[in-house]
């Protein structure tokens, strides 16, 4: 069934459900995930501190209409290990960007395992032209994720932002095009 | 053995390192994307690997054209 503006919405791999978070998700688990120093560095930032009033207003944040915020579910679990954002920049170009908060499941590719159904259906339900990921210079595992998947490599930022020593780092953009999608599913193991 | 040689032998090193296996088990075409142990946490470990050998962060745009063995050669020429 086609994807309506505004519901809420589901995603199956072979491991995983994906489906759009609500308040009720604020759970002690979620919330530690934003707390949590090793978590939050992947997303460049300090440990925000959020209460869960915070992080009801986070996920309430997200209209799943050109803002989405996906759990991610091991099939048979109540509790999400991670989630996948999905955010409409512009009319036609998507920014996306994943966190694992469960270490249990660091290594476990659980990213190269949902990217895939998440992009058929930003480009086949969103149906916009492009993706976008942006990843701090020092985020090793990410950049690796979208090399996997073939995205391009579109531009080095340097000296975008600093790293929680003060350091500066660079940030690197990645870029995949609908038509570009197309043809890497194809080959997809 | 002549330079690229050895810059390939260290390269094939360094990747060994990373996948946790053996030099002789490192295939010639091991490539992201088609080598299974080169997952992100193996990754990270060939990062940090070369950035130990060399001394020195990896430039970021070298760093990201890692996709295969000559990528990893060409950082190593940089030394």
């Amino acid at each position: 069934m086609a994807w309506i503006p505004g519901t809420p919405i589901r995603l199956e791999t072979e491991n995983y459900i994906l489906r759009s978070l609500t308040p009720a998700d604020a759970t002690e688990a979620y919330i530690a995930w934003w707390n949590d120093a090793e978590v939050q560095k992947s997303l460049g930032f300090p440990p925000r501190g959020w209460t869960k009033d915070q992080a009801v207003t986070h996920i309430s944040k997200f209209d799943n209409r050109g803002r989405f915020h996906l759990g991610i579910f091991p099939k048979g679990q109540d509790e999400p290990i991670g989630f996948f954002s999905i955010i409409r920049e512009a009319g036609s170009r998507v920014v996306t960007n994943v966190v694992i908060g469960n270490k249990d499941y660091w290594g476990k590719a659980v990213v190269r395992e949902v990217r895939p159904v998440c992009l058929d259906f930003i480009f086949d339900e969103m149906r916009v032209e492009k993706v976008v990921g942006k990843v701090n210079s020092d985020n090793y595992p990410s950049i690796f994720n979208y090399k996997a998947l073939k995205y391009k490599t579109e531009g080095v930022l340097r000296h975008h932002a600093k790293d929680l020593d003060g350091n500066w780092i660079d940030e690197v953009q990645f870029g995949l095009l609908r038509d570009e999608w197309f043809e890497i599913r194809k080959d997809l193991k | 053995m002549g330079a690229a040689s050895e810059l390939n032998l260290k390269a094939r090193e360094l990747l060994a390192e990373a996948l946790q296996l053996d030099v002789s088990e490192v295939p010639e075409d091991a490539a992201i994307g088609v080598t299974d142990r080169w997952d992100s946490l193996a990754h990270m470990r060939l990062i940090m690997a070369l950035e130990a050998h060399l001394g020195k962060p990896v430039d970021t745009d070298a760093m990201v054209a890692i996709e295969d063995i000559s990528g990893i050669v060409d950082i190593l020429k940089t030394a």
